[in-house]
């Protein structure tokens, strides 16, 4: 630490120095500062000299446990940033960005940043005389943000509450977490933006809110603060409020072809994106262009203009100041405004086309896919002339869909991949224009027992199947179980993992009942089918604890096991549920009821067949509570919160930035960092080459080649074997999952052959077609020092290398492959 | 773009083609010939400057203005005013001394190609500045005022008669003949590469990126982010062309003339310096007088290693916040839109293609 300090003081010389001999001081300059005569305005108004040795007394007690770093320098790295006349709130703010600006060199460092804004938050709850957990529910109601119901619950059981709170809890947050839960989570004081609340506080809050007795409230509350499962985040933003939305997904059916229903449809999502739910909606009912329109004897325009509507009608919803509204529109490749509607992202073109805010998903029939397949013709429909078709799926759709053809009902013929290559073309270019499969999603889907009853789109984010109809609005409530939390010496905790759904799938299905129902539809729809959408987080966190490559046997094996102890266990408690408090009222109606389960759609056979054959003739006799019951979210915040890698899905890069509301921030792989460390290899040097190549470690070949191997990136391992994993895990997830796929330069060719191999393989869904930049920012810090300490040339060299090639050849690139 | 890689791709070409003696770089008159091109990397950079191509309209201001009406203090409230100010007037005096004095005088097609397209991109960063003053500033007086920066605010008068004083020195050079006259033509360039957007514009988005790190002016971050690349590219044509000028005439770059960039770097360091001192009068914690002239010292450090000169300040960049600048993005689509899609696609529909 006296290294520090030196330099300082060098640093501060030579300012003055060269100040002197500057050959043209006109003007005359601040003199620079130093500590000794700086002072800083204290929250009572009066001013004191700044001490160094106090900041460097309080980062080194928020230290304790830590041992890789030095309080000495975020102490005096804050002092140098400070302004004569500063506040100590502003000090306090500058330590705590100081540390975690350190996080890439040391992620102990984030540690400690967490910590310090721990404290930070303490001190503004108890500066509004709010201490135990009771208090701040007092305040939060008194301020008319908590109900009734919460506040009564909370006065009943104060003590026991009280008592119950965990602050040690805190310490599991790392800082990107802990300040996305105070950014944007706890509530706030509607004058002064104050939070009135500490996260262990919010998290108790939660719990109470969602639980009818007082143990199993405490239960919940300690699976949050250790963060091992974490609802989605519309019930952390709104449970225990005045407006208790708890839903994250809304799933509506396409309007009607006529003016009032397309209106009326704007109106639905409006409401139910303005209390944070992300929206699917269908629209292959509506007329294509040049539709006769009977009573004006005009052409219709077709869909784009309406969906021009509903984007500047999206993005005008903004959640409560949290997020901006999002919706994904769903069409069936049938459509004859297809090839429109596939250019609705496109960054060219006639802006009055174009919907930016939208997002796009094909909803597309086997029919098509196999009619691709054999290269073969396929036929553009109005929607006027063939209304019949969106609700039908399978046989029936095909012998509909041939009719029609033979009917001369078609608008216009295309070569099938002709029209699938525009597919792959707006993947590649917009990410958007999502892969979802009609038939397979209807076939395996616990609610089309019944004839007519019909999945017509997913969701915002292609995780949730249910059907939905013109008078029923599919909604799901979603929480994810943090994997990486369900470790024990030997290996994966099944038996923690058991406990943790049974606690989850209480929590999510007592939200139904909770939940406030911004429009009708989706009251009853909720009520008569009682989805809930179970998932995960952190796989990839529990294959670096386990050293295992994302793409080996033993990865997908282990992947698959937990899928099936989760659908296991979420049936077990469903049909717990329903012997307490009664099936859900459509459950005569379900697949279950006759006894299939969703391996028996994939064709699988689980491993222990006697324990699943005796909970089928259960369910058969006492039925489920809940239709649906397993859902891969994104998790995009809430894995922010829990410190673990989103959902199902390979690390992206070793290190990122965030780019999020609450600012920018560096995120590192722990991991990685911990190996490196062992072999001595944690060094500036790596850690700039590791900048310089994006986040990869495959060039750097001082690491060893196993540990290159485990940290390949998302980018760098096959995708065929995040489809295999997704298809096998298939067989117990009753919903779908948020599967994004990764390619660094995608041409045409190569994602025709992914996206046929998904399709095949069974998958329901896919989700984002990530690709990357094709153009890069030039980095400030390492190349352009130009220091000889700095990356050697040979990896310069690499770097250019490797850009060049991906701009300049993208198809003959054997390294992105 | 970093200078070794041009260095080293390049330097085979270069030397072949600078074997006969009358065909330099700074000679005066207005070369036509493009084949054989003597400089394939003017061309390459003209063509990547091409595909770096963006629009104002892509940029979202939404949030910038929410920022500013509820989250901004007056100290931060000024920061932001100055900064504004000083971006709406510099890059417009960029692009006069690249029409007055560099296209004049670098005397290659390929070279000139480059310059038509930097003078394009100057434009745009005027048109974003210009949309951003209008989006932030709703009084037209306060606009008005900004817009009057070079005259009425101190600080931004002493960076523009700094600039004049270096466009001057070659305005009335009509063609460079003598050494001396190449030598001041050189001294022009490096002012502006080194000084003006090297130093001047690389505080100013240290100023941006510090907002941004405390989550503030996202609009103006996303486009900062293209300018700041635009500007990369610029820098590292002109040392190109210093460096190329260098090697076809090697005594060019004698002490006297290292005296005298040592000497315009101090000067603008100081400029800066001064600037910094209006900039952060009301307070900001997080950017202090010492740390940024650091920074600048740094930053100045950098700009002589690009020139091939000893290190003067021998300063570290105290700005972590940069550092973030270098590392790729992930953004959650609920919060922005994922900018950074490929743009052109290309391949016939095939099942066997491996992925």
């Amino acid at each position: 630490m006296s290294t520090t300090e030196q330099e300082i003081a060098a640093s501060t010389a030579r300012s003055t120095a060269n100040q002197s001999d500057s050959r043209a001081p006109q003007f005359a300059l601040t003199p620079p500062h130093s500590s000794g005569t700086m002072a800083v305005t204290k929250r009572n108004g009066k001013r004191e000299p700044v001490d160094l040795n106090k900041i460097v007394r309080a980062v080194t007690r928020a230290a304790d446990g830590l041992f890789s770093i030095d309080p000495m320098r975020v102490a005096t790295r804050t002092i140098s940033g400070l302004y004569d006349g500063a506040t100590t709130r502003e000090l306090d703010e500058l330590s705590i960005r100081t540390a975690a600006m350190l996080t890439t060199e040391e992620p102990e460092y984030g540690r400690l940043a967490a910590r310090l804004l721990s404290e930070y938050i303490a001190k503004e709850v108890a500066g509004q005389e709010i201490h135990a957990f009771s208090q701040s529910v007092t305040r939060g109601h008194e301020l008319g943000l908590i109900n009734a119901r919460l506040l009564e619950f909370v006065q009943a059981n104060a003590r026991k509450l009280n008592s119950a709170l965990d602050m040690e809890l805190d310490r599991r947050f790392d800082y990107f977490g802990l300040r996305t839960v105070y950014d944007r989570y706890l509530l706030r004081h509607p004058k002064t933006r104050k939070v009135i609340e500490t996260p262990q506080q919010f998290f108790l809050r939660i719990a109470c809110a969602l639980c009818e007795d007082v143990n199993e409230s405490l239960e919940l509350y300690r699976l949050m603060g250790s963060l091992d499962y974490l609802p989605s985040s519309p019930t952390l933003f709104n449970s225990g409020t005045t407006h208790e939305q708890l839903s994250s997904c809304f799933l509506l059916d396409s309007p009607d072809d006529s003016l009032e229903s397309i209106y009326k449809r704007y109106a639905d999502v409006a409401m139910l994106s303005k209390f944070s739910g992300g929206i699917g909606l269908a629209y292959t009912r509506v007329r294509a262009r040049g539709s006769l329109i009977k009573s004006t004897n005009g052409l219709s325009n077709g869909i784009v203009p309406w969906l021009k509507t509903l984007d500047a009608s999206v993005s005008a919803v903004n959640q409560g100041g949290k997020r901006k509204g999002a919706a994904c529109v769903y069409l069936e490749p049938w459509h004859a405004d297809v090839e429109e509607f596939l250019e609705l992202r496109d960054n060219t073109g006639d802006e009055a086309r174009r919907t930016h805010n939208l997002n796009l998903a094909n909803w597309i029939p086997d029919l098509f896919m196999r009619r691709v397949e054999a290269d073969a013709q396929w036929s553009l429909f109005d929607p006027k002339a063939v209304p019949h078709l969106v609700d039908r799926w399978g046989d029936s759709f095909n012998a509909a869909y041939e009719q029609a053809e033979a009917a001369g009902l078609a608008s216009k013929q295309v070569k099938a991949r002709e029209l699938y290559a525009r597919m792959m073309r707006t993947l590649a270019q917009t990410g958007n224009g999502w892969m979802t499969f009609k038939d397979k999603s209807n076939r395996a889907c616990n609610q089309t027992a019944k004839e007519g009853n019909v999945v017509h789109l997913s969701n915002l984010c292609t995780e949730i199947i249910e059907v939905s109809s013109q008078g029923e609005t599919a909604v799901c409530n979603l929480g994810s179980i943090n994997l990486g939390q369900h470790m024990h010496a030997d290996g994966f905790d099944f038996g923690k993992l058991a406990d943790t759904v049974r606690v989850a799938v209480r929590q999510l299905d007592r939200v139904i009942d909770l939940n406030f129902y911004p429009i009708e539809s989706t009251r009853s729809s909720n009520l008569k089918w009682r989805p809930v959408g179970l998932g995960v987080m952190g796989l990839q966190d529990v294959f670096f604890k386990l050293r295992l490559p994302f793409d080996s046997v033993e990865a997908r094996d282990l992947s698959t096991r937990i899928a099936e102890e989760i659908y296991y266990n979420a049936l077990v408690t469903s049909h717990e549920l329903a012997l307490e408090r009664g099936a859900h009222p459509s459950f005569a109606d379900t697949r279950a009821a006759q006894g299939e389960l969703q391996f028996d759609a994939w064709g699988v056979t689980p491993s222990d067949m006697a324990r699943w054959d005796a909970l089928r003739e259960n369910i058969r006799k006492g039925g489920l509570r809940n239709s649906l019951l397993i859902a891969i979210a994104p998790t995009a915040t809430i894995a922010s919160i829990a410190g673990c890698y989103e959902c199902i899905e390979p690390m992206v890069s070793n290190l990122f930035k965030r780019e999020t509301l609450s600012g920018d921030f560096l995120q590192v792989n722990k991991y990685l960092v911990e190996e490196l460390k062992q072999l001595g290899q944690w060094t500036a040097e790596i850690r700039d080459r590791i900048k310089l190549a994006e986040g990869s470690v495959q060039d750097i070949k001082e690491i060893p080649e196993r540990l290159r191997h485990i940290y390949r990136t998302a980018w760098e391992i096959p995708m065929r074997s995040l489809i295999d994993m997704m298809a096998a895990r298939g067989a117990y997830i009753d919903q779908s999952a948020s599967l994004n796929l990764f390619m660094e330069s995608p041409n045409i060719g190569q994602l025709s052959s992914m996206y046929m191999y998904a399709w095949k393989a069974g998958l329901k869904t896919t989700y984002y077609m990530r690709s990357r930049p094709a153009t890069k920012i030039t980095k400030t810090t390492v190349t352009a020092a130009a220091a000889p300490a700095l990356a050697p040339v040979a990896t310069q060299e690499q770097a250019e290398a490797a850009v060049f090639c991906s701009l300049e050849n993208p198809e003959y690139c054997e390294a992105c492959q | 773009m970093p200078m070794s890689a041009f260095d080293q791709s390049h330097a085979i070409g270069i030397s072949a083609a600078s074997t006969p003696p009358q065909s330099r770089l700074l000679d005066p008159g207005f070369n036509l010939t493009l084949r054989p091109m003597r400089y394939a990397q003017f061309y390459d950079m003209y063509r990547d400057a091409i595909r770096n191509t963006w629009t104002v309209e892509e940029v979202d201001f939404s949030l910038d203005v929410n920022d500013l009406r509820n989250k901004f203090g007056p100290a931060e409230r000024h920061l932001i005013e100055r900064l504004v100010a000083f971006f709406a007037t510099g890059d417009s005096i960029v692009a006069n001394n690249l029409v007055l004095n560099l296209y004049k005088h670098i005397n290659a097609p390929e070279a000139r190609m480059y310059l038509s397209r930097q003078l394009y991109e100057e434009a745009l960063h005027v048109q974003f500045y210009l949309t951003l003053l209008d989006t932030y500033l709703p009084e037209p007086e306060a606009r008005a005022k900004a817009f009057d920066a070079i005259e009425k605010i101190p600080a931004i008068r002493h960076k523009a008669e700094f600039c004049f004083k270096w466009m001057d020195s070659i305005d009335k050079l009509d063609r460079i003949e003598t050494r001396e006259q190449r030598r001041q033509f050189l001294l022009n360039l490096i002012c502006f590469a080194a000084c003006i957007e090297g130093l001047f514009f690389f505080a100013a988005f240290a100023y941006v990126y510090y907002l941004r790190s405390r989550g503030l002016l996202h609009g103006l971050a996303a486009g900062t982010n293209w300018v700041f690349r635009d500007e990369s590219g610029h820098m590292a044509f002109a040392f190109e062309v210093i460096r190329v000028a260098r090697e076809e005439e090697p005594d060019l770059f004698d002490e006297s003339l290292k005296a005298d960039i040592a000497q315009m770097l101090d000067e603008a360091i100081a400029c800066e310096q001064l600037f910094a001192e209006d900039v952060l009068s009301g307070g900001v914690a997080g950017l202090s007088l010492k740390d940024m002239r650091q920074y600048l010292e740094y930053v100045a450090d950098q700009r002589l290693a690009q020139l091939g000169m000893a290190k003067r300040y021998h300063a570290r960049n105290p700005f972590a916040f940069m550092d973030l600048q270098d590392v790729q993005e992930l953004t959650n689509f609920f919060e922005r839109r994922v900018s950074s899609y490929q743009v052109a696609v290309e391949g016939e529909v095939t099942f066997d293609a491996a992925f």
